[in-house]
């Protein structure tokens, strides 16, 4: 059993934990430090560098505190002569040939071994030869440097590649007194999470190259934040000095990230000093009531909120509306949907181009929750490239916790390799797929496959692990389900609840930052915060107010053919770039610009702002301070860390609000979290959300009720010709967008444009690896190189989105089903 | 690019199926061995290939392989001497003998002759000190060495 007690005595003090513990971190618990190199929680023991030598009442000779399991009634000492002479004994060799460059040395005043050494050292050493000289400082990637010189074989490096990371790309390599960290052949150790070693390492041997030298660590001033690249906003702490940034370092928060944070959180922070950064408001001279010469931010956002408030005046509030952004903070997004609601009186208001609505029909799990199930059903998700630390997170619970995963997918990725049953429908067969399981689950109607690329007796197998859960994860990616089918997928979620003695959750997992939170701040055209329905009048005028509006507003798309046919005369786009973005491609930007009046509110000189009649800055992560919500429903806080003086984006849309409110009604918030407060009275589910209560784990909000009890059809959509196939569009976490300009310390890892076409398909089609293509739609057409391979099944293409310029979202023009492509060579 | 040759991969057919398909990992000597007795090395496209096959990165192949000093990862001569210079050995006088055999050879320890016939490399313990000085050139262990016994043994080698 788990939780069976163990207890016993370390230095005279009785320690009681569960059985199983190693005695070093039972210690721990009492604080009693005995010191460690090669011994990780993480990672679990290995024993090879003597650091943690105890005594124990009964056994003849030291042990190793970090192999030993706690047993009843033992008697541990950690500070007799003897362990001392031996703590001695070891940092005198580990120390042997150590080069000591301390001062110079970026691990210096973070160092176990520094430590350690002047706790539990000796003063000198007797070594009175030359010491080894090694490698002094060579890329191990293009983002770490390696001193081998520093390295003490403690193999933390090399087991969390082989334990965590699961690829055993670093290694140890040699025997003995030539052991020493390599790669395959000494190439480039660029997996996507290889910055974890350096916090790892216990000295200087892994460092940060873009931090090499550049501070010492006591002059940091280090920030408690999060992550602001994906869903899973993992913990890190942003290290600054006279207000410059430095180094970002992963925090430990184990619900959420485990201890770790990819590389894109590492070093995908260039972007605070990206030379395309927004960095002053500005206008668009257009000859109109607008015209005004270079506007402080302030001046810009009232005089957004006068212009916005007379085209409502003269067209009506439908003819305004907002794109939001699934990366804003909770604060600032909860504050432009209560501008446009409130204030302009219009629910045209959205942040997305797939369906999806708030709730789910059955719990919503917390990442944690994955580890403690049994099985786990992935669906349309990839982590790997979505969301990288999910991807650890679900590889742990297979490996380490024996969780069983199945993965249903229309295309292959790295889970497969974990899966105990891997099922491929076709590309834009998932509205189908769901039907048939729904249908196979209840035992009611036909579960048809027919068309689905997936086989009666596969969907069999997948339905029998179904029914022998007992704890489910379902993890999906609603981005990358294809028309409405998630509403078929809801019924699904419902349908395996129903199943006898089965306990399950769902973990919506998209990609973007604060996907959770902008459904759950109501930054859609049908739901108010909450996942309160438009529709629902009465509450929503008791929450809102009299002049509320009530009627559905128009989706992000609808918006778009609104602009195009001259309908929306004004849109306000924040943290959002539509024309490269949005399926249309050249169509979205001809819509904008038929505008009166486009506002951009963003970080970057994006291709939408550069269309912009007014553009105001936004300081974005890094600066502004607000929350967020990930996949598992955690709201935590995400602090600014560097100063700036341009208006943070919470103040910029209060100055907005405030400009169109009467005195009495103005709104006077002094912090981020005077927002939060607010959000917390106001957003159903958000009630316990607080500075306080978020502090240290941040805490899981309550999920909105399911709203959706809709009827859902799957429908196909018809081949236009013979020689068209489906395209998935997948998305890269690591692209080469505005976030990774092209001068990034991650260009390495951008891919190529790269059409990933099955055999079948490939040889009707007369195409080869390696071909030059173009793939087309309408009159779109995009650059690609032919890779044959299993990625999907016949009849569709993968094309990774791998950079803006690439502008894969032009090919898109079917929102309602899947999209045909040609492929074209060249 | 390495292949196997044909004896080699009836071998492996049968190395794999001592082990059941989840443990497949335990084949890597085994491989590794045949590899160095075909192409009297282990260079880095072998190691991608045994990775391949028993699902290893090929760091984690090369890593075992650097480990062992029966591998090499730069061809070796046709017969490979193995001069054992640990304890037993030491006592009994290995390093002269070793310096003579260098010189014999016209190599330096660890080298290889031009003709690609001989390597000689230094090891540890083989596990036969009760004949000590000795040496292994390829399968076979040579015990109670002597200067004359080992011109005679080398010359006796074709
Ligand atoms: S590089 Fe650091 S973590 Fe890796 S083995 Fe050496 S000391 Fe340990
Ligand atoms: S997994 Fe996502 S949140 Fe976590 S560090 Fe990477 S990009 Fe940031
Ligand atoms: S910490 Fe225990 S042996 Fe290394
Ligand atoms: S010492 Fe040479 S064989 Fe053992």
């Amino acid at each position: 059993m788990a939780d069976e007690q163990v207890t016993l005595t370390i230095d005279d003090q009785t320690v009681s934990v569960p059985k199983g513990t190693k005695v070093v971190d039972a210690a721990k618990t009492v604080g009693i430090d005995i010191p460690v190199f090669c011994y990780h929680e993480k990672l679990g023991p290995l024993g090879c560098c003597r650091m943690c030598l105890v005594e124990v009442e009964k056994m003849p000779k030291l042990m190793t505190a970090c192999t030993m399991d706690v047993g009843p009634d033992m008697v541990v000492k950690t500070t007799t002569p003897k362990v001392e002479k031996a703590q001695k004994g070891v940092l005198e060799f580990t120390l042997l040939n150590h080069p000591l460059d301390c001062p110079v040395c970026d691990k210096g005043g973070e160092c176990p071994l520094q430590d350690n050494t002047f706790k539990y050292g000796p003063g000198d050493t007797r070594m009175e030869f030359h010491r080894a000289e090694n490698l002094k400082m060579g890329p191990l990637s293009p983002v770490i440097t390696l001193d081998r010189e520093r390295c003490i074989a403690c193999q933390r490096c090399t087991r969390y590649s082989e334990v965590i990371e699961q690829d055993s790309a670093l290694v140890m390599h040699n025997r003995g007194f030539n052991n020493e960290v390599g790669t395959f052949n000494n190439e480039s150790y660029d997996t996507r999470f290889s910055g974890n070693v350096i916090d790892i390492c216990p000295v200087g041997a892994l460092t940060n190259s873009q931090f090499r030298f550049k501070a010492r660590t006591w002059d940091l001033t280090n920030s408690d934040t999060l992550c602001a690249h994906c869903g899973c906003n993992c913990n890190m702490t942003l290290g600054t000095r006279t207000n410059q940034f430095m180094r970002i370092q992963a925090r430990p928060n184990d619900l959420v990230d485990d201890g770790w944070i990819c590389d894109k959180a590492r070093w995908g922070y260039d972007f605070l000093e990206s030379s395309n950064r927004l960095k002053e408001a500005r206008t668009l001279p257009d000859g109109g009531t607008m015209l005004f010469s270079s506007p402080t931010t302030q001046d810009a956002a009232v005089r957004t909120a006068e212009a916005i408030r007379n085209i409502v005046a003269e067209h009506g509030p439908e003819s305004v509306g907002f794109i939001g952004s699934p990366y804003g903070t909770n604060e600032e997004l909860y504050l432009y949907q209560k501008l446009f609601r409130s204030g302009f009186g219009t629910n045209n208001i959205d942040h997305k181009v797939y369906a999806d609505s708030p709730g789910l029909p059955i719990d919503h799990y917390d990442v944690s929750d994955i580890e403690t199930s049994d099985l786990v059903l992935a669906i349309a998700s990839d982590p790997t490239e979505e969301l990288p630390i999910l991807d650890l997170r679900i590889k742990k619970a297979v490996t380490r916790h024996g969780v069983r995963l199945a993965v249903l997918n229309d295309q292959a990725t790295l889970m497969d390799k974990y899966a105990a049953l891997s099922l491929h429908y076709d590309i834009g067969a998932d509205g189908k797929v769901f039907s048939a399981l729904t249908a196979a689950i209840s035992g009611e109607g036909k579960a048809d496959v027919k068309n689905t690329g997936i086989k009666a007796d596969q969907l069999k197998s997948l339905v029998e692990m179904l029914r022998a859960g007992k704890k489910i994860t379902i993890v999906y990616n609603p981005a990358a389900l294809t028309g409405k089918s998630i509403h078929g997928l809801n019924q699904l979620l419902a349908m395996i609840k129903n199943i006898p003695s089965v306990e399950c959750g769902a973990i919506p997992a998209a990609p973007q930052t604060n996907a959770v939170g902008a459904m759950d701040m109501g930054i859609l055209p049908d739901y108010y915060p909450g996942g309160l329905p438009v529709l629902d009048s009465e509450s929503i005028k008791q929450q809102w107010g009299e002049n509320a509006p009530t009627e559905p507003g128009l989706s992000a798309l609808e918006m778009i053919e609104r602009a195009a046919s001259g309908k929306l005369k004004a849109l306000l786009v924040y943290r959002a770039n539509p024309v490269v973005d949005f399926p249309g491609g050249k169509k979205v930007e001809e819509a904008l610009r038929k505008l009166e009046l486009l506002v951009v509110h963003d970080m970057f000189e994006t291709e939408t702002a550069k269309l912009a009649h007014i553009v105001l800055p936004s300081n974005g992560p890094g600066y502004d301070d607000g929350t967020t919500t990930n996949i598992g429903g955690r709201v935590q806080f995400r602090k600014g860390g560097l100063k700036t003086t341009n208006p943070p984006d919470w103040k910029i849309i209060s100055l907005m609000a405030n400009a169109l409110n009467e005195e009495g009604d103005r709104v006077n918030y002094i912090t981020s979290f005077s927002v939060t407060d607010e959000i917390a009275k106001k957003v159903p589910g958000y009630g316990e959300i607080s500075k306080r209560s978020i502090k240290k784990e941040g805490a899981t909000r309550e999920p909105p009720a399911n709203n959706n009890g809709s009827g859902f059809e799957a429908m196909d959509s018809p081949s236009p010709n013979a020689d068209a196939l489906k395209l998935r569009i997948a998305n890269y976490l690591f692209a080469h967008d505005k976030i990774l300009d092209a001068s990034s310390q991650l260009a390495h890892q951008f891919q190529p444009s790269i059409v990933h076409l099955n055999k079948k398909d490939a040889k009707k089609l007369k195409l080869k690896d390696d071909d030059d293509v173009v793939v087309v739609s309408g009159d779109v057409e995009i650059a690609a190189q032919v890779e044959i391979s299993d990625r999907c099944n016949p009849g569709g293409v993968v094309l990774p989105n791998i950079s803006d310029e690439q502008g894969v979202w032009g090919l898109a023009n079917d929102r309602d089903g899947v999209t045909w492509v040609e492929i074209r060579k060249v | 690019m390495f292949a196997f040759s044909k004896e080699a991969e009836e071998k492996i057919e049968k190395i794999l199926k001592k082990y059941p398909e989840e443990r497949k990992r335990s084949a890597l000597l085994p491989l590794l061995t045949l590899v160095q007795r075909q192409e009297r090395h282990v260079n880095p496209d072998a190691m991608r290939e045994i990775g391949r096959r028993l699902d290893l990165s090929p760091a984690y192949v090369q890593s075992v392989c650097s480990f062992y000093t029966m591998y090499s990862s730069k061809p070796v001569g046709k017969y490979l001497i193995l001069f054992c210079v640990n304890i037993s050995c030491q006592l009994n006088g290995c390093d002269v003998l070793l310096a003579h055999t260098a010189k014999k050879l016209n190599i330096e320890i660890g080298g290889t002759t031009n003709d690609m016939k001989f390597s000689l490399h230094r090891e540890e313990c083989l596990a036969a000190c009760s004949g000590g000085p000795m040496m292994r050139i390829n399968d076979t262990f040579y015990e109670n060495l002597t200067a004359a016994k080992i011109d005679q043994i080398l010359d006796s080698l074709d």
